[in-house]
């Protein structure tokens, strides 16, 4: 943690700034001078002026979504650490880096966000303005997403959004400074679907366990979109609050619903907590369950109630054997954490470098020119084959890989959770770019 | 889903959460009664008694032994906390009292959180409390049903402590009448303690046994701590029947209001406390007597 | 305790809010971090007022936190609204009147029970937020992109973007949240919240609607709470959801306590404190999640041993340096203690409403109180003059205190009628009562302890001055006409001029009972009763104390009781005695003290005391 620590002061030329502020009244911003023809936007250039870069992190470390942000964060550090020393499996991304960022070495500061967007903010905004920070993340919640979007293009300074399931994020909440590179809601949902009309057949009965917020209400209406057309009808949708510490009334409301399939949109401590509870009552046992937005560590802390259960997730780490990149990086994970890597941490490193991609494809860190670089739409790696950012809307079009949980006798070591049922390919999932009402807005 | 059989389901899960309810709000309006102090903390050492019977039952396996030891531990701390810190709160303001009890369970939840991180911790029930029985009109999970006896028990406990011996009689009393106990020449402090102890026990007590029903995180109190004081604003602040009857009052309301839309569960269990004020201010069952 | 050199805070506040851009940056202050704890403090001031002044400790602040935050982000998103001073304006107002109707069922219990209520309430807008009303406040996901302010001034237009230049327009609202929260705290109205505070019972008994006064301060609250909510919502651009909960409210409990209740700028002190232990055990220090923990730690720390926070900590410092200065003064005033006095003419009741009435002033017929089985009184018929001295004597459980308890409405007779001046009172509230000008003074001191003497009689006379509820929240105590005469008169009175500005717990034993005779006078009372206004005195006191009572007779009727028969029977007219309950006869102190049945029942066994 020691490298984290930042360096604090404000310039000479702020201050300077400030008292002619005061002084005149009105805020005029004087433009410095510098070397850079670009004209300063956001934290640019005065956060890489010297010979660092800085990122702001906010990922939740207490509540809801803590383990969950614990992971992302370690996708984050080891992104970070790759990029500065110029590891093989970055340049395989982004073949320009060498050592940094353009040069540049990464420096980052960590805030916990708890899941709230309130704290995000506050933290990102100590990070824009104190340590200059060039770029941003954050998310796991996708109310936190959306709320540092907003941030980010007020600030014009890019965030690279960490994980967020909701259509919203580059939906109608969507910005010119924000990228998202993970699946969501209807990406989910139309990767999921046919597999469950395959597996359940046409016409069944359909009960939802919704989390209350943005992620979870397009989520549910994504899955309920796609489900209807084939005949899919919904028994219950019961909306819980964020951390609800009892699911029992929201199941047995579930358990006399009559439906075939329970679909949990539930997330985090969440997630686990409403299925153990449905186990205990039986839902399971009447009902098949379906988790459409997979959580990271949800088989190992319900104690193996995944069996059998189907999941769409960003990444499994099982599919090593088809993609390369992916072994080099649970091998480099494992090594450094002693684990297989969940898809938080995947949608970290990977977020990471794509961002290093399209800075060195910039040449700058001027933010619109790095925009202007993801809005190319170029084919680029990842860890699971090649993908493309939407100049639309700034979503990465990207496989979604549906796994299903494996019975316990199959399982080949404590970490084999998952059969990797299928690997939908990103282009004829996604919506079309202007479906959930995307305006981007200004570079400036 | 509203339908018959989701009523009469609903219906018995709201007796079910109501009895822990009764339970935790008895410990706290006990040691309100007596002592005039509100512990804020009380949702803490809820969540404490949930770590300490996890921490128990990894070491022995033993539900029995995690149940008496997450008991027993959070009665100490309870004994401890009053003599080294609630003592000397006594005779300052009850702002006072609560600022350091709210001070303190932020602590109890911090340090359990630097041991045992965010991520839930589980406590099977035990083997013989395991799977589901078929009620004729529900399903419901065994363990449930247990705790409602067990909750019983702990209840019934608490009754003869309260109304069959001598430490309860003065307790009684000094609810209704804090001056007259001082005047009887008992030592006010020692029977002090002991209900702190009492009262802190009834809530780690409710957080062992809570604790296979829900998986346990360090934030785990304070949600019930907040119904907690619904529970005893509507049953009475300092009376022991109020705080059974307003428990499963406010059982009740949670689970028959989740039947219709469960985002408005507490919105209804507010509202009941609203007109339990407006009607009767000292709550169903209380006494005018402290404020 | 603010009382100072006039406009000297305000001056302090203006040049630290100006000199703060050029020094904090140095310190390691962001200008996003000071917006913030600006925002904190001024959210602060409003609770202070509430809680440390006016002793309610309300957990529900975030309520009106969020309310005044959403209703000002709706308008300013989502309802097309461009005016940003405007919206929060608006927001102030319905979070106030949201407190209005809160503080209309939370201030039906004070104490611990309001404190619950308060967290239930915080609760219940969280929940009420997230659902019946996710549409309006976006729920979970909060209202993004709240505009900063700008100011078309015809010439040129300002706009207040963010950093350094939004702390411009936030200080601002800063400052004029001081200047206005300093004039409510010195105004009548602050003198009354910190006597409630002090001593609600009191401050009711001497005339002051206390309920009103409760409810003006939770509105003044909440009122603060919305406006520093739709700030926070202009700060940072997104009005987020967890304004409305529950930490929220703690959270500035916790910094008011950590800074010093009762001083307004506490809260302003403890948020920074707040923020800048977060910051800097979080990333310099590398704690992560457990940052919390330690300022829990320094919270409970500060709450057992330093009651008034870092400022009164500060303020104590301060004293314990001066004060052995001032002590040293002190000695050496003391030598002229004995200094004559010329005696203060008699002080005037309030004017009578109705002066056409000439009946008794006081008539009760068949008064009786029962508790439970217990009968305190019973069918006691009584009656006194204007202008009369009427003793009343009887053992001890004969139900004097009951008896003067039922006159002046502090309990209701279970039956009887009680007229005061030809008009029925029975069942009125205490503080009508002593607004129609019959009050008592308590035989246990019930003084406000934290303030000094002048203090003391300040609230007793604003009563009398201003009735039993007033909102001059902004005129100065020193504005309300004849305020410091009526008090410099009571002083006088009870002698105790020279102990003004001696804060009661300082006070000797004699002086309080003065000053609790002194409490009730200056409400100019016609009718005053006296409930043993001698016990515990030395015999010197109690010569001094029966000339006093003589003195402030003049003018007005009054009933004392009292076991001291000497000086009873030297200062009164007529005498009543009460045993068991009920009346044992009337009669002039001669006929008393010849009376068989008095000695029989009553002088037989306490003369003995007496004589001691």
């Amino acid at each position: 943690m020691t490298d984290d620590l930042i360096r604090r002061g404000l310039s000479r030329r702020g201050l300077l700034q400030t008292t002619a502020g005061l002084i005149g009244g009105s805020m005029l911003p004087a433009m410095p001078a510098f070397a850079e023809d670009k004209p300063a936007i956001g934290s640019y250039p005065a956060g890489v002026s010297g010979s660092t870069a800085f990122i702001g992190i906010s990922v939740p470390r207490t509540g809801t979504y803590a383990v969950q942000g614990e992971d992302e964060l370690k996708g984050y550090q080891l992104a970070i650490e790759h990029i500065n020393e110029g590891h093989e499996l970055i340049k395989k991304i982004s073949p320009k880096t060498s050592k940094g960022v353009l040069g540049k070495e990464l420096k980052f500061g960590v805030a916990d966000s708890a899941a709230k967007p309130n704290e995000a903010v506050q933290a990102q905004q100590r990070f824009i303005s104190e340590n200059k920070a060039i770029m941003i993340t954050g998310g796991t919640s996708s109310a936190v997403a959306v709320a540092l979007n907003k941030l980010a293009q007020r600030e014009h300074v890019l965030f690279v959004c960490g994980i967020s399931g909701s259509n919203d994020t580059t939906g109608k909440d969507c910005v010119r400074y924000g990228v998202r590179q993970n699946f969501f809601g209807q990406t989910a949902a139309a990767a999921i679907g046919p597999i469950m009309v395959r597996e359940f057949g046409k016409g069944k009965k359909a009960a939802y366990l919704t989390p209350d917020y943005t992620y979870g209400h397009t989520v549910t209406k994504s899955m309920q979109d796609f489900l209807a057309t084939a005949g899919w009808t919904t028994t219950t949708n019961q909306v819980a609050p964020l951390g609800a510490p009892d699911y029992s009334s929201y199941l047995l409301n579930v358990a006399n619903s009559g439906a075939d399939v329970l679909i949990n949109v539930n997330w985090g401590h969440d997630a686990v907590l409403s299925t153990q509870q449905a186990k205990q009552f039986g839902v399971l046992d009447k009902m098949k369950l379906v988790v459409p937005y997979q959580v990271p560590f949800i088989a190992r802390e319900t104690g193996g109630l995944m069996q059998g259960v189907f999941a769409a997730t960003d990444y499994w780490w099982t599919i090593e054997d088809k993609f390369p990149l992916a072994k080099m990086f649970n091998e480099a994970f494992e090594k450094k954490y002693g684990y297989k890597p969940e898809w938080g941490a995947e949608n970290a490193y990977v977020s990471f470098a794509h961002w290093a991609h399209m800075c060195e494809e910039a040449g700058s860190f001027n933010p619109p020119d790095v925009i202007k670089a993801y809005e190319k739409g170029e084919t680029i790696p990842s860890l699971v084959g090649d993908v493309h950012y939407r100049p639309e809307d700034h979503q990465c079009v990207r496989p979604v890989i549906i796994v299903k949980g494996k019975q316990q006798k199959d399982m080949k070591n404590k970490e084999d959770w998952y059969d990797v049922v299928e690997i939908v390919p990103g282009e004829g999932l996604m919506q079309k770019p202007d479906a959930f009402g995307c305006h981007l807005g200004d570079y400036t | 889903m509203i339908s018959w059989p989701n009523l009469v389901s609903q219906l018995f899960n709201g007796l079910a959460l109501g009895a822990l309810l009764a339970l935790i709000s008895s410990g706290l309006t006990i040691i309100y009664g007596t002592l005039g102090v509100l512990n804020l903390a009380h949702g803490a050492m809820f969540m404490i008694g949930g770590y300490a019977g996890f921490v128990t039952y990894q070491y022995t396996e033993s539900f029995i032994l995690a149940v008496i030891a997450g008991s027993l531990f959070v009665m100490l701390l309870g004994i401890v906390m009053e003599r080294t810190i609630i003592r000397h709160f006594y005779h300052r303001p009850h702002e006072d009292q609560l600022l350091v009890t709210f001070g303190l369970g932020i602590c109890f939840v911090e340090i359990i959180r630097l041991i045992f991180s965010s991520q839930s911790q589980l406590v099977p029930p035990p083997a013989i409390f395991q799977g589901i029985t078929n009620l004729g009109f529900m399903f419901y999970p065994t363990y449930r049903l247990a705790v409602v006896g067990i909750v019983a028990i702990a209840l019934g406990a608490l009754f003869i402590v309260l109304y069959r011996t001598r430490l309860g009689m003065i307790v009684r009393a000094g609810i209704e009448d804090s001056v007259m106990v001082d005047s009887l020449g008992i030592n006010v402090y020692r029977v002090f303690m002991m209900v702190f102890g009492i009262g802190a026990m009834a809530a780690g007590f409710a957080g062992i046994v809570n604790a296979p029903v829900v998986s346990l995180t360090p934030g785990i109190g304070d949600d019930i701590l907040v119904q907690t004081f619904v529970v005893v604003v509507i049953g009475g602040v300092g009376s022991f029947p109020g705080a059974i009857l307003g428990g499963l009052i406010a059982g009740e309301i949670i689970s028959v209001t989740s039947m219709f839309n469960p985002g408005y569960a507490y919105v209804m269990l507010f509202a009941a406390m609203t007109l339990v004020l407006v009607v009767r201010p000292h709550g169903l069952l209380g006494v005018q007597g402290r404020e | 305790m603010l009382k100072q050199r006039p406009f000297l805070i305000e001056t302090l506040t203006a040049v630290g809010l100006i000199v703060a851009p050029f020094v904090l940056p140095h310190l390691g202050f962001a200008p996003n971090t000071v917006n913030r704890i600006l925002v904190w403090g001024l959210f602060g001031l409003g609770f202070d007022i509430l809680f440390g002044f006016t002793g309610l400790l309300s957990f529900g602040q975030s309520a009106f936190y969020g309310t005044g935050g959403f209703v000002a982000a709706y308008l300013l998103t989502r309802a097309g609204f461009s005016n940003v001073l405007g919206a929060l304006v608006i927001g102030m107002i319905a979070a106030a009147a949201t407190g209005y109707l809160i503080g209309l069922i939370a201030l039906r219990r004070t104490g611990i029970y309001f404190a619950m209520i308060t967290v239930a309430i915080a609760e219940v807008f969280f929940f009420v937020e997230f659902n019946p009303l996710s549409d309006f406040t976006g729920g979970e996901n909060g209202l993004p992109g709240v505009p900063t302010p700008s100011f078309d001034l015809g010439f040129t237009s300002i706009h207040f973007t963010n950093g350094w230049s939004l702390y411009q327009f936030i200080a601002l609202c800063y400052f004029v949240g001081v200047i206005i929260a300093l004039r409510i705290v010195r105004s009548p109205v602050g003198a009354i919240l910190s006597a409630i505070r002090d001593n609600p019972l009191r401050a009711t008994a001497v005339g002051h609607n206390i309920h009103g006064y409760k409810l003006t301060a939770f509105v003044i609250a909440a009122a603060y709470a919305g406006f520093a909510g739709g700030l926070l919502g202009v700060l940072q651009a997104f009005m987020p959801p967890d304004a409305f909960t529950f930490d929220t409210s703690g959270q500035l409990v916790m910094q008011t306590a950590i800074g010093g209740r009762g001083t307004l700028f506490g809260p302003l002190v403890g948020a920074t404190v707040w923020l800048f232990l977060q910051d800097f055990l979080q990333s310099a220090l590398g704690l992560g999640a457990a940052w919390k923990l330690v300022l829990g730690v320094v919270f409970v720390l500060l709450v057992c041993f330093l009651r008034g926070g870092i400022i009164g900590g500060l303020v104590d410092l301060y004293g314990f340096i001066s004060g052995k200065r001032a002590r040293k003064a002190a000695e050496t005033e003391e030598i002229d203690v004995e200094t004559p006095q010329a005696p203060p003419a008699p002080m005037q009741a309030k004017e009578v409403a109705h002066p056409a009435y000439s009946g008794p002033i006081l008539k009760a017929t068949g008064l009786t109180k029962r508790y439970g089985g217990l009968v305190a009184n019973s069918d006691i018929d009584f009656s006194v003059d204007q202008g009369e001295l009427r003793g009343i004597i009887g053992p001890n459980g004969a139900g004097k205190s009951t008896f003067f308890k039922m006159l002046t409405c502090e309990v209701a007779p279970t039956s009887g009628q009680i007229m005061f001046e030809g008009r029925n009172i029975t069942g009125l509230k205490v503080t009508e009562v002593c607004q129609l000008g019959l009050t008592k003074s308590y035989q246990v001191n019930q003084l406000f302890t934290g303030l000094t003497v002048r203090q003391n009689l300040t609230i007793a006379a604003l009563a009398e001055l201003r009735g039993k509820f007033r909102l001059d929240l902004f005129r100065s105590l020193a504005g309300v006409k004849g305020l410091t005469e009526q008090v410099e008169h009571t002083l006088a009175l009870v002698n105790l001029t020279r102990r003004a500005d001696t804060p009661v717990s300082e006070l000797a034993y004699g002086e309080k009972r003065r000053l609790e005779i002194g409490l009730a006078l200056a409400t100019s009372p016609r009718l005053l009763l006296l409930d043993e206004p001698l016990a515990g005195m030395s015999p010197r006191e109690r010569v001094e104390t029966v000339k006093l009572l003589k003195s402030i007779a003049r003018g007005r009727t009054m009933i004392i009781i009292d076991h001291d028969m000497d000086s009873l029977f030297e200062l009164v007219e007529r005498v009543t005695v009460l045993q068991e309950g009920r009346v044992l006869v009337s009669g002039t102190p001669e006929e008393i003290k010849t009376n068989a049945a008095v000695q029989e029942a009553y002088l037989g066994g306490v003369h003995g005391e007496i004589a001691a």
